[in-house]
């Protein structure tokens, strides 16, 4: 295992003016297992508690409690190992505007231990993977939002280390820049590199890993193969918006081909393993009782269907 | 660690070498005040030469870079604890101190440097000054220039607040100035301003600086200045450090 994390937990003492402070406990006991060569994602909403896991396993923070050993090594006894194990690509980038691209890369490159050629050959390389060459001498805050993002994963790359850390890697992405980072992701995973990414973008998780844990108050609270969750909740959705929905709620549930009824403001959810079948005799059983249909929506359960189920809210509204 | 350190300085002088213009900035209010202000004050000196005059005058206005250069050198810093430069050195292979002792070491370049100018337009207009004072000048430079960046950064670091930073390095610049004698020596002044002026580390250098001009080098000032600034920058250094790994939390 290349990240082994045993019941870790963050507290920062906020100060709240005055004099006054108020603890945050930001990481609540996570336990984490990361196999060599995974994708694995923490996905959660914002102030879930996946930056402040990320910085403990990747030294950055200290824990409070608890303790993790990553790539081999204790995150707090050994941080220097890690650290020559690790490439980190924090949620700000950490892309020196004011320098070109290609200075903040020597320089990483050059930090641990290569020679100025060595360094030179390793910039070059990254440089024509993620297609920067021709930017390479630009200050940094000339570039748009996806080349500094493509520069701060080669930075973050340059060592080849066998562990990656991308926190929210694709937030402010357009589509497309998104996309290709995604490629750029699995490309890692071709050349056996690990790598931890978080994300509060469903899609993010789904498309991309190959386990995830979903991070909630500071805590798992749920973990496993997206299609294993997915397989929790029943595999298709019903979305209906209509009105009556109480009454509409207590007939559903009362479907035997139904698993499940989730009621959340004015949309209403349910979940069937085999939703093409289900769809008709539903409606039909709404028309009985005479319940009006607003709109309807039959889909595969996601992610945020995972999510809602384990959190009672959904991860559109949490974020 | 020195090879961490020397590589940060690299990197923060390619930056000055691509932007030389903004230290030559720094000397441009010196150099007025030794064109418009120095020739007011003829008759604060015994002869009430030009080169009198110079001698005592140029040191403060060397000291005026130190403190208006040099207490700003942090300001960067503070950018870069938000856009994540700072946190993905932290968690690089990279020696911690180095982050910090390679940019002190590009601005103790830089005001020697400035230092250099200053004394250049200074000789122009009549100064004289031996190689040794001229060197050991430089040096005292240096040593303020280190005390003067490593405070810089550990208020930067520790504040990580723009516009916290600008208001309490006003607030300290001003009576720095005045109470160092700066502009007229503090001799001149009351007894209570010179017993203020004694703990001010700043009169030392400019009382250092100006014994040196005199060349006067044995004077008690000079190992006094070189002493007190070097202890204030170990102090400062170490703060700094401490604060740039409090950065985590």
């Amino acid at each position: 295992m290349i990240i082994e994390a045993n019941d870790l937990r963050k507290t920062f003492i906020a100060k709240r003016g005055r004099g006054k402070t108020e603890e945050v406990q930001a990481v609540q006991g996570i336990d984490l297992g990361v196999e060599e060569g995974e994708i694995f994602a923490a996905l959660g909403p914002n102030g879930a508690g996946k930056t402040t896991t990320v910085r403990m396993l990747a030294t950055f923070t200290a824990p409070t409690s608890g303790t993790a050993r990553v790539a081999g090594f204790d995150v707090v006894k050994e941080a220097a190992k890690v650290r020559e194990n690790i490439g980190y690509v924090s949620q700000a980038g950490g892309v020196d505007d004011n320098a070109p691209g290609l200075e903040s890369l020597m320089l990483a490159a050059r930090l641990s231990g290569m020679s100025r050629k060595q360094a030179r050959i390793r910039a070059d390389e990254l440089l024509q993977a993620f297609s920067l060459s021709e930017i390479a001498n630009r200050p940094a805050k000339t570039l748009s939002g996806g080349q500094k993002r493509r520069f701060a994963l080669a930075i973050g790359l340059v060592t080849k280390p066998p562990l990656v850390f991308l926190d929210e890697p694709t937030t402010g992405l357009d589509p497309q820049n998104r996309a290709n980072l995604w490629d750029e992701v699995r490309d890692l995973r071709a050349q056996g590199t690990s790598v931890l990414l978080t994300t509060h973008y469903l899609d993010e998780a789904d498309a991309l890993c190959d386990r995830l844990v979903i991070i909630d108050h500071g805590k798992i609270v749920a973990e496993g193969t997206p299609t294993e969750l997915k397989k929790e909740v029943a595999g298709d959705v019903v979305t209906l918006r209509l009105k009556g929905i109480d009454e509409a709620r207590e007939l559903l549930a009362a479907q035997d081909y139904i698993k499940e009824v989730r009621a959340e403001d004015d949309v209403l959810r349910a979940y069937l393993d085999d939703g093409e079948h289900g769809l008709p005799h539903l409606l039909r059983a709404l028309e009985e009782r005479n319940l009006t249909l607003d709109s309807i929506s039959l889909d595969r359960a996601t992610l945020d269907d995972v999510f809602l189920r384990h959190t009672g809210r959904s991860l559109r509204d949490a974020a | 660690m020195l090879r961490h350190t020397s590589l940060f300085l690299g990197y923060e002088l390619r930056f000055l070498l691509r932007n030389p213009v903004w230290p030559v900035f720094g000397i441009v209010q010196p150099v007025m005040y030794l064109i418009f202000f120095a020739p007011l004050l003829g008759s604060t000196t015994p002869s009430g030469s030009m080169p009198e005059v110079l001698a005592m005058f140029t040191p403060g206005s060397m000291m005026m870079i130190a403190l208006f250069g040099s207490l700003f050198a942090g300001f960067g810093l503070i950018n870069e604890t938000r856009n994540g430069v700072l946190e993905r050195l932290a968690v690089s292979p990279a020696w911690p101190p180095a982050i910090i002792l390679g940019r002190v070491a590009k601005d103790m370049i830089t005001l020697v440097l400035q230092a250099i100018l200053v004394m250049g337009v200074a000789m122009l207009m009549g100064l004289r000054i031996g190689l040794l004072a001229f060197l050991i000048m430089l040096a005292l430079m240096a040593t303020t220039g280190l005390f003067a960046a490593s405070l810089s950064y550990g208020l930067a670091l520790a504040l990580r607040d723009e516009n916290g930073m600008s208001q309490i390095v006003q607030f300290f610049a001003m009576p720095l100035t005045l109470i160092a004698g700066l502009f007229l020596p503090i001799s001149l002044g009351p007894d209570w301003l010179q017993t203020a002026a004694k703990f001010n580390p700043l009169y030392y250098g400019v009382e250092a600086g100006r014994a040196l001009f005199r060349d006067d080098l044995s004077d008690s000032t000079i190992p006094t200045a070189f002493g007190l600034l070097a202890v204030l920058a170990v102090i400062t250094l170490i703060w700094s450090m401490r604060s740039l790994r409090k950065m985590a939390g």
